[in-house]
């Protein structure tokens, strides 16, 4: 580790993706994230990287698809009318099977929405925004240490799976300051190159990346490989972080931002006396449905509240199984709930509770 | 250099973005007004989405400044928009202007577009600086940066800030090694440091070399509540 740098989330993200091997960055400019753009441009050229700014958001999940096909460690990244662009490549990449890191800085929508942070494309992220049956793993970073941290390790991730990796964040996240400290460069000469790159057959067989086969049985055999990795990752990848839940008699479900407020909630809630936990999916996918059915069987609800109109929520409904009630508070469109309006939403429940 | 003893008709505040620019102008604005004439605070940043002045005007309007924003309904767009009012209270004899500008080359563009304005009264420049910033911890990389400035802003620099902080988690030291990097470039620019930025939580000030600018932090606090950080 070195010394701390105050930064913005943007470029706490670039920095890291820099130390983390990534020399390959494609990327189009789009409030709330155009820094981190902005980053990569300043920065790629004097260590001997790639950044280009390409016509459109579609243009460039293309030439991630390109890069990932040497065997180049590639990022991008874009907010969310930008990413909803990216959807038919990133469903291509993951048949072929190709690692890459994407970064989305929600904002609000649907639609050009607006450009306050936003949590409403949590579906988008993890039902799989593009066709077909395909996963992406889903890391959603609450502060900006962690946001570093995530795009340190997505790459590792990413290559591991052969799969792309989605570092969802939201604008509060790309645009706030906090110090952080950075991990040390990875030295891009001695990572490791994969065995399945396209770098010329000189030698050896050819090798063939695609995402088609015009094959049925064929195709679905791709399918099921994929599915296999799916399964490795829903058994390997799960993280998340408990907040105060030892002795919780109620539960919160939140990502990212909104799960940094909650936990403002937490502390103001124990001092007038309700015991209140968090428990913060880190991945969205996988999504760590067997620690919250645990923590259902102990708490008298679980209120699950988001910077949308409730998607999180559904994952959370699937995990409880119906073993508590799962309550939801959520403001769309860029509205930030305040530590205080979720207290009184949560006093609310709790008071029924008790009657 | 003490803030209470300038006399100017325009004070600019610029610099890179981050560097803590729109909470030492609002401070600024603060303590000027406490001096008893009218003063108005202009958000000409065109460039950050968020934590812009327009964000806490509530609290600067309490304390009698008057605060020059794009129109209401315009607020919350991705639009560079400069009021033409800015360029009315710069005419205006009754009101000292402070001008938050935007970050880098592309926020310091404005400052061009308020030269007309700005060439017939008196101002005073600081360039705001964090040595905590990434791209700009060296002598080096500053001196290229301020001068990259003043040129896209069309404005001379009078004085350089230390501005060096990590937010909450600022502690003397960094305050101190960011006086040492800007006594280099104040030495090798002609260009006098002004002051340091010393926020209220940081108590003892003992061994800095400039004058202290005592500032309450307002960012990382939307509404009265602060993005705490609980990890």
């Amino acid at each position: 580790m070195s010394e701390k740098l105050m930064v913005k989330g943007t470029e706490a993200i670039g920095e890291s993706a820099i130390r983390a091997g990534c020399r390959h960055y494609f990327g189009y400019p789009i409030t709330p994230q155009s820094e981190l753009t902005e980053y990569m441009a300043r920065r790629l050229p004097k260590i001997g990287g790639v950044f280009l700014q390409a016509e459109s958001e579609v243009a460039v999940v293309n030439m991630l698809y390109g890069v990932s096909c040497v065997g180049k460690r590639v990022m991008t990244s874009t907010s969310s009318p930008g990413f909803s662009l990216m959807q038919e490549g990133i469903s291509y990449m993951a048949c072929a099977e190709l690692p890459a890191v994407f970064v989305n800085v929600m904002r609000g929508g649907p639609g050009l929405g607006d450009i306050q942070p936003a949590q409403g494309d949590y579906f988008q992220a993890t039902k799989g925004g593009g066709h077909g049956d395909y996963r992406m793993i889903v890391l959603a970073p609450s502060t900006l240490q962690e946001a570093v941290d995530l795009t340190y390790i997505s790459f590792d991730i990413a290559e591991k799976y052969r799969n792309p990796v989605l570092i969802l964040a939201d604008g509060m996240i790309g645009q706030m300051m906090e110090p952080v400290e950075f991990p040390e460069f990875v030295d891009v000469e001695k990572l490791k190159e994969p065995d399945w790159i396209l770098n010329g057959a000189d030698g050896r067989d050819p090798r063939r990346i695609t995402s088609f086969d015009i094959d049925p049985h064929n195709l679905e055999k791709i399918i099921l490989h994929l599915m296999e990795k799916y399964r490795k990752a829903e058994e390997n990848e799960k993280r998340w972080e408990d907040f105060m839940v030892d002795d919780a008699e109620y539960l919160f479900v939140a990502y990212g931002t909104m799960a940094r407020i909650l936990k403002t909630v937490v502390k103001l809630a124990r001092k007038e006396g309700i015991k209140v936990g968090l428990i913060r999916p880190i991945t969205l996918w996988p999504f760590p449905y067997e620690r919250i059915e645990e923590m259902a069987e102990r708490v008298g609800f679980i209120l699950a509240v988001e910077m949308s109109t409730g998607q999180m929520v559904e994952d959370v409904r699937l995990a409880v199984k119906g073993k508590t009630e799962v309550l939801f508070y959520g403001r769309p469109g860029g509205v930030i709930p305040s530590p205080f309006e979720v207290l009184e939403v949560l006093k609310k429940y709790v008071k029924k509770v008790r009657v | 250099m003490k803030v209470e003893e300038l006399k100017s008709k325009v004070f600019i505040f610029l610099g890179p973005f981050g560097t803590g620019k729109t909470e030492l102008s609002m401070n600024f604005s603060m303590v000027r007004k406490r001096m008893g004439g009218e003063v108005a605070l202009a958000d000409i940043d065109i460039i950050s989405p968020y934590f812009r002045i327009r964000d806490f005007v509530g609290i600067l309007e309490e304390e009698g400044i008057k605060v020059i924003l794009p129109p209401l309904h315009l607020l919350h767009a991705d639009l560079p928009i400069i009021t033409a009012t800015v360029g009315g209270y710069i005419e205006n004899e009754k009101y000292e202007v402070i001008l938050d500008v935007g970050g880098e080359d592309d926020g310091v563009a404005v400052l061009g577009y308020l030269k007309r304005f700005l060439d017939e009264v008196d101002y005073t420049s600081f360039m705001v600086i964090n040595t905590k910033r990434p791209l700009y911890r060296d002598p080096e990389s500053i001196v290229e940066m301020v001068e990259r400035l003043s040129r896209k802003g069309r404005v001379r620099i009078d004085f350089l800030v230390n501005s060096t902080n990590l937010g909450g988690q600022t502690e003397i030291e960094d305050i101190r090694e960011g006086e040492k990097i800007l006594s280099i470039v104040s030495e090798r620019m002609k260009i006098p440091v002004g002051f340091s930025v010393v926020p209220d939580f940081v108590k003892d000030v003992k061994g800095l070399k400039y004058d202290v600018f005592r500032i309450r932090r307002f960012l990382g606090r939307i509404g009265g509540w602060a993005y705490e950080n609980h990890s």
